[in-house]
């Protein structure tokens, strides 16, 4: 073991910023928040940086475990510290969270700097770090549900930041109670892990888990393993629970970049390749994963075609991308779906900065319908955005072509059709990424009124008025277009070099897959790339690259060329077209399935049933306040008083009942 | 020390309440007509200190005494020190709200003090005959303070709701306990314990047990016993709810883990596990739409009842030291709510519905911070004692193979962030009302508070020392004690 | 013999427990509760308690009962107005609920008769045992029932004193408020 790192300390730097701007952020001036709350994230990047530094001499002794803060619950045998670990996989993970959060909090100072609770923002995205480098350098599943209930919370704080807008703080909730869910299968999956293995830890968990044979059918750690992908879909946005995430675009744009597309959403898919040791042995669970992401990237890709605001477009683009992780998860490639999820980490933060840059240019305006032409008048962002754009969509060698290929690839090794769908999603993606590219620089400046005119207005509900807008009131929507500042843009440069040259720089998948082998390889007896039959890489790069083309080629054909066409495709089909638009009526189904039927029990079974004073709350307030009593009180509530002791009588009945079968029956 | 003997050390936290609660009743007329009534909540204020100071004296006594009547040890301690503790925040965060309203100042010190007699006296006590005396000294002071408001409809009407249906359920006890001693010979905790470990187990005892759950399910308000919570929480005094939704449920809890776990009855497992879900769902369900807050808590604490109760099912010494552990951490942060609506609320307790909670994170921020705690903790997010207590309970559960009751519980911990983040919302997300002063809280307030929010944080962050306090004390307790063998000599 | 009376006294004893319900006077309710107490302690009597029975008597027949009436008739409380709202719940749902109760309850007590109910120490005895019970065995739940007395005293006075002149001024106060206020 090397010297004591310290690790407690990265998380506990930006923690500090978000103490101090917190307690005194109010009486600040906006210069002193900034400096504070760069402060915090700049100095856990250094230190990520300086660790880095270290790296060849500390690769050896990895995993370094440190234990200074001590035990944290003790309970019997079970015990959990406040320990710290650092790995390939952490490191990585440290490196991108502290590195593109740097970057955003940056990016933020010129974002943010004309709205009110400037400090609040400011503490909430360090208090988002602070949670966020714990879920990742956690040494136990406990520590590690403390950063992953953290950066919910602080997500929900972030989401509803605008909170004057009733759509903002309702995206927050809703953002928030379905992670609850999610964390509901992350919770039963530790209990589980608890029960029969005695420990959270990561390093003991292996050491028993690794011993156990691969389950043939349906075992324990296969239902660890869905458990656990329950919680991930939660958090990472996955089918079926990604319902809060085209919500979550309600936050302020820095906050959709960071956590809402580079940091947070992808914590799932971090925590499934950390539980690797149980997925290698649940091929069953492996297979959910696989399928879960395959579906989820593919339903999400088709939703964004539609889409028209254009932060709904990154936003289910996010959600595909996500999928694609937990595909490439899924066939075992865990180091593949790290990778996607590092370069996806850079272009997709470069899209919504890029994205934001463009709102704040036109005065808050997010629908694509209204803008056009942009590139001449925002260089910056048009080349930056650029970058993006094809990055994700696959241009060859740029960030996003090495590590969907690799995906891709691991995944025709092992399910030709999952394989299928991913290249279909592929080529959706590149579809409706140039989509949107083309509508905002391209053509000619959509005003308002000619908006209305586009074929994408159809149903009005998804008109302009009700889309949240980011507050960004600077008074001159419709007008010319400004470049963002350099605060703004330097974020931007950073972003987008890393988005061309990010997969190339560590060697691309194979490079990075021989990087982290010493996390993943971990308790596996030999090499899984050594599958037999399946297609070359270089073939499966060359059908990503067609897919990439013919993404573009349409695009260009129906947003540049034949202009009129998308409105007569989408009256050609007709309910299909309505479906997709209106995102499959899933937030619809879920209100109609579980939503309302609760809130209906909870209202007429029993408030009419038990609590019916709350009808009639009014009426005791008054009561309350006159100075009438006892033959006032015994008229009004009488009878529930009898009711009352009638329900009791009855538990009782029952009570006894059972006792009496039991005593009975013994 | 023998067993049979008069032995004041053994009861002395009692006895020092019950001084104190006489003295505040003596010193009550001595003060002015119009004099301010602090002084007596001083006065109780400082009887729970010494109380608390003599539990920890008794605590280096252990035994039994009185005729195997009462036994000190770390668990009795455990419950002493809880509901001391929160009577003496309750009665710190009393004493501006005593001023305000129409109470009898005198009677409402001295009645929570002579309560927590009472409720003290249940968790050390192994003897049916006294545990009734003690819980009926602990339900009759709840019930007058309940209504101790004079000039307030709702309370006196929930209190006489409380007292009929809360003797009602009594009885039901009583019965049980008659039921126990008809079928076992005793009505000694140990006696019993080993007369049904005898084997051959008549059936009255399972009557009997069924009678005593009515009872006692009754006042932890756990369903389906539930129905008179959220009526009588309305219409009770702020800073009574607080302590009548912990520190008596507290001592009746400790009474069921004597009943239920250290005599070993038989049978009860799966009427716990039914009862517990039935809870956990009600009162979730109930919560979600009630915009009064006192209601929405009065749910939600029967909801953290049926979260107790799945402990239960867990292995025995587990499960008793789930319950403790997960009981305080409730004491810590429902005391501490209620602290917050009881200074907010403020006279006739007029700010009780959601919307008057708009904008607190503005104009009062210490309230709105600790408020904010303890829903967190109710919640049960990481770092607060809420989520270690859910956590423990919930891992015991499923570790006695208790799956579905597990999966009910964490569904129902999920759905319930609902409500208690409405809460939060409307604090920090909701602008402010016109006309909305910043009110500083006293410091007596402000000190209430402070020690809840610490207490709440400290557990879900350093809990290993209480951890192992209570797993000590679950052991001292399922260890048999020495039985009764003398009887009218 | 005795089960003859057993029988009869036990009857008369719920009969005058019901009669107490429905009657609508008071005073016809606390003489339903005398036939109820006197009853009771016939039975006792029948079970071998002369001691329970002789206080059961004086106690509750005589000093009780006795207050009872006087402050009854020192309030002189009328006929209590029956109807109001009567719960559907109750009706459904209270009373067959209570029926199976009882029911449950007798057939687990005669399913016992025979059975284990035998009770050791349990002899009712002269009144020196049940003194020496009281003063040794049960001496603490005996002094703790005096802080029980205590608290209900206590709740007399808070439900039924007079409000102190400082709490007057405090409504008035709070009248003058509201009356500015609308």
């Amino acid at each position: 073991m090397t010297a004591n790192l310290h690790l407690w300390l990265i998380p506990l730097l930006p923690l500090l910023g978000a103490a101090i701007n917190g307690a005194f952020g109010k009486r600040f001036s906006r210069q002193l928040v900034s400096a504070v709350g760069l402060a915090g994230s700049g100095a856990a990047f250094l230190y990520a940086l300086w660790i880095a530094s270290q790296y060849s001499a500390l690769a050896t002794a990895m995993p370094i475990v440190d234990k200074t803060l001590g035990t944290w619950i003790k309970a019997g045998t079970f015990q959990a510290d406040f320990a710290f670990q650092l790995d390939q996989l952490s490191f990585v993970m440290l490196l991108i969270v502290t590195g593109v959060g740097f970057l955003i909090h940056v990016y933020s100072v010129g974002y943010m700097w004309e709205e009110s609770g400037y400090y609040r923002f400011f503490c909430y995205l360090n208090l988002f770090l602070f949670f966020m480098l714990t879920l990742i350098l956690a040494a136990n599943y406990l520590l590690m549900f403390i950063g992953w209930e953290g950066v919910g919370l602080a997500s929900y704080l972030l989401i509803g930041f605008y909170f004057t807008k009733d759509s903002a703080a309702n995206a927050g909730k809703k953002a928030f109670i379905v992670n609850r869910i999610g964390d509901f299968g992350f919770l039963i999956a530790l209990f589980l892990l608890i029960q029969h293995f005695g420990t959270l830890d990561f390093t003991l968990l292996a050491d028993k888990i690794v011993p156990l044979g691969s389950e043939a059918g349906w075992g324990l750690l296969s239902s660890i393993g869905v458990l656990l992908m329950v919680g991930a879909a939660g958090k990472s946005a996955q089918i079926p629970l990604y319902v809060w995430l085209p919500d979550a675009m309600e936050g302020p744009t820095p906050v959709s970049a960071l956590i809402h597309a580079a940091t947070m959403v992808t914590a799932g898919v971090y925590m499934v390749s950390r539980s690797h040791v149980i997925f290698d042995r649940a091929p069953q669970a492996l297979l959910v994963v696989a399928v879960i992401g395959c579906a989820t990237a593919f339903f999400a890709a088709t939703i964004g075609i539609c889409q028209t605001d254009i932060k709904k477009v990154l936003a289910y683009s996010t959600v595909s991308q996500l999928g694609y992780m937990f595909l490439g998860c899924g066939a075992a490639a865990y180091s593949a779906g790290v990778f996607h999820l590092m370069t996806h980490a850079f272009f997709k933060g470069l899209l919504f900065l890029a994205a934001g840059s463009v709102i704040h240019s036109l005065g808050g305006e997010q629908d694509m319908r209204r803008m056009g032409g942009l590139r001449k008048e925002i260089p910056w962002t048009f080349w930056t955005m650029t970058a993006g754009t094809f990055a994700i969509a696959g241009f060859p060698f740029f960030a996003g072509y090495y590590s969907k290929d690799m995906i891709l690839w691991k995944v025709s090794q092992h399910n030709p059709i999952l394989f299928g769908f991913g290249l279909l999603t592929a080529f959706i993606t590149s579809f409706y990424m140039f989509r949107l590219w083309f509508m905002t620089f391209f053509g000619e400046r959509a005003t308002a009124e000619a908006g209305h005119g586009h074929h994408d207005q159809a149903p009005a509900a998804h008109g302009h008025d009700d889309h949240g807008h980011d507050g960004h009131g600077h008074g001159h929507a419709g007008g010319h277009a400004h470049e963002s500042g350099w605060l703004m843009l330097f974020p931007l440069v950073v972003l987008a070099i890393l988005s061309v040259i990010g997969g190339w720089m560590v060697g691309g998948g194979e490079g990075f897959a021989k990087f982290l082998s010493p996390v993943f390889s971990v308790g596996l007896a030999a090499d899984p790339t050594e599958v037999a039959g399946g297609m070359s890489e270089g073939f499966v790069s060359a059908l990503a690259t067609v897919a990439f083309l013919l993404g573009l080629g349409l695009a260009w054909f129906l947003y540049v060329r034949r202009k009129n066409i998308p409105a007569q495709i989408a009256q050609n089909l007709g309910g299909i077209y309505s479906a997709v638009l209106n995102k499959y009526w899933v937030d619809e189904i879920y209100a109609t399935v579980i939503v309302n039927p609760m809130m209906a029990i909870s209202r007429t079974v029993l408030w009419q049933g038990i609590d019916r004073k709350v009808i009639d709350a009014t009426l005791d307030d008054a009561a309350a306040g006159a100075n009438q009593l006892s033959g006032e009180v015994r008229k009004m509530q009488s009878g529930n008083i009898r009711s009352y002791a009638a329900w009791v009588a009855a538990g009782a009945v029952l009570v006894v009942g059972y006792m009496m079968w039991m005593g009975a029956a013994r | 020390m023998t067993p049979n003997e008069i032995s004041y050390s053994h009861i002395l936290p009692e006895v020092v309440l019950s001084v104190f609660g006489m003295l505040i009743m003596l010193a009550e007329p001595m003060l002015g007509e119009r004099a301010s009534r602090k002084p007596l909540g001083y006065l109780a204020f400082f009887g729970t200190l010494a109380a608390g100071a003599a539990t920890l004296y008794q605590a280096q006594y252990p035994g039994f005494a009185f005729w195997h009547m009462v036994h000190v040890d770390a668990f009795s301690t455990f419950f002493h020190l809880l509901v001391i503790g929160v009577a003496a925040v309750v009665i710190l965060s009393s004493l501006d709200y005593v001023e305000e309203e129409t109470v009898h100042a005198g009677e409402y010190y001295g009645l929570v003090l002579l309560g927590a007699v009472g409720m003290c006296l249940m968790s050390s006590a192994v003897e049916l005959v006294l545990i009734f005396v003690a819980l009926e000294i602990s339900s009759i002071a709840t019930y007058v303070l309940t209504g101790i408001r004079r000039k307030n409809a709702a309370g006196a009407e929930s209190a006489l709701k409380y007292f009929l249906l809360g003797s009602f359920a009594t009885a039901f006890f009583l019965f049980g306990v008659a039921m126990m001693y008809g079928a076992t010979g005793s009505t000694d905790i140990p006696n019993i314990a080993l007369t049904l470990a005898k084997g051959s187990i008549p059936g009255l005892v399972y009557v009997g047990m069924a009678l005593m759950f009515v009872g006692l399910g009754f006042k932890i308000a756990s369903a389906p016993f539930h129905v008179w919570t959220p009526d009588v929480y309305e219409g009770a005094p702020a800073p009574i709810v607080g302590f009548m939704s912990t520190a008596p449920k507290a001592a009746v809890f400790a009474v069921m883990l004597r009943i239920i776990l250290q005599t070993g009855a038989p049978g009860w497992l799966y009427l716990i596990w039914g009862s517990a879900a039935l809870s956990m769902t009600l009162g979730n369900l109930g919560a979600l739409l009630q915009t009064n807050v006192k209601r929405m808590l009065a749910y939600s604490s029967i909801a953290q009842a049926g979260y107790i109760l799945v402990a239960f099912t867990a292995a025995p010494q587990e499960a008793t030291s789930a319950v403790m552990f997960y009981m305080l951490c409730y004491a810590a942060m429902n005391v501490g709510a209620f602290a917050v609506i009881t200074f907010y609320s403020g006279k006739d307790e007029r700010r009780v519905h959601l919307e008057d909670f708009a904008g607190l994170g503005a104009t009062n921020p210490l309230l709105a911070l600790t408020l904010t705690i303890f829903l967190l903790s109710l919640i049960g997010i990481p770092l607060t004692g809420g989520f270690l207590a859910k956590f423990y309970v919930f891992q015991v559960a499923l570790k006695a193979n208790m799956v579905w009751l597990t999966i009910i519980g964490v569904l129902n911990s999920a759905v319930a962030a609902y409500y208690y983040l409405r809460l939060v919302v409307a604090m920090y997300m909701k602008p402010a009302p016109e006309g909305a002063v910043r009110v500083a809280a006293p410091l007596p307030m402000k000190i209430a508070l402070l020690a809840a929010a610490a207490l709440t944080l400290y557990l879900g962050i350093v809990p290993t020392g209480v951890l192992s306090y209570t797993t000590e004390a679950a052991a001292q307790l399922l260890t048999a004690p020495a039985v009764k063998v003398v009887t009218g000599q | 013999m005795e089960l003859v009376l057993f029988w009869v006294f036990a009857a008369i004893c719920i009969g005058g427990a019901i009669n107490l319900l429905a009657q609508k006077h008071p005073i016809n309710s606390a003489l339903s509760l005398v036939v109820v107490m006197a009853s009771l302690a016939v039975e006792y009597l029948l079970l071998g308690a002369e001691f329970v029975a002789a206080v059961q008597v004086i106690i509750y027949a005589g000093a009780i009962m006795v207050l009872f009436i006087f402050v009854i008739m020192l309030l002189n409380a009328g006929e209590e107005p029956h109807g109001g709202k009567t719960s559907l719940v109750a009706k459904l749902v209270g009373l067959p609920a209570l029926g199976i109760l009882a029911v449950m309850l007798v057939w687990a007590l005669t399913a016992q008769a025979g059975g284990s109910v035998a009770v050791a120490g349990a002899e009712p005895g002269p009144p020196q045992v049940i003194a020496r019970l009281l003063f040794n065995d049960f001496l603490l739940p005996f002094e703790v029932t005096s802080v029980l007395v205590l608290i209900a005293i206590m709740g007399a006075v808070v439900l039924a004193a007079p409000l102190q002149p400082h709490h007057a001024a405090k409504i008035l106060a709070a009248q003058a408020g509201e009356g500015g206020q609308s």
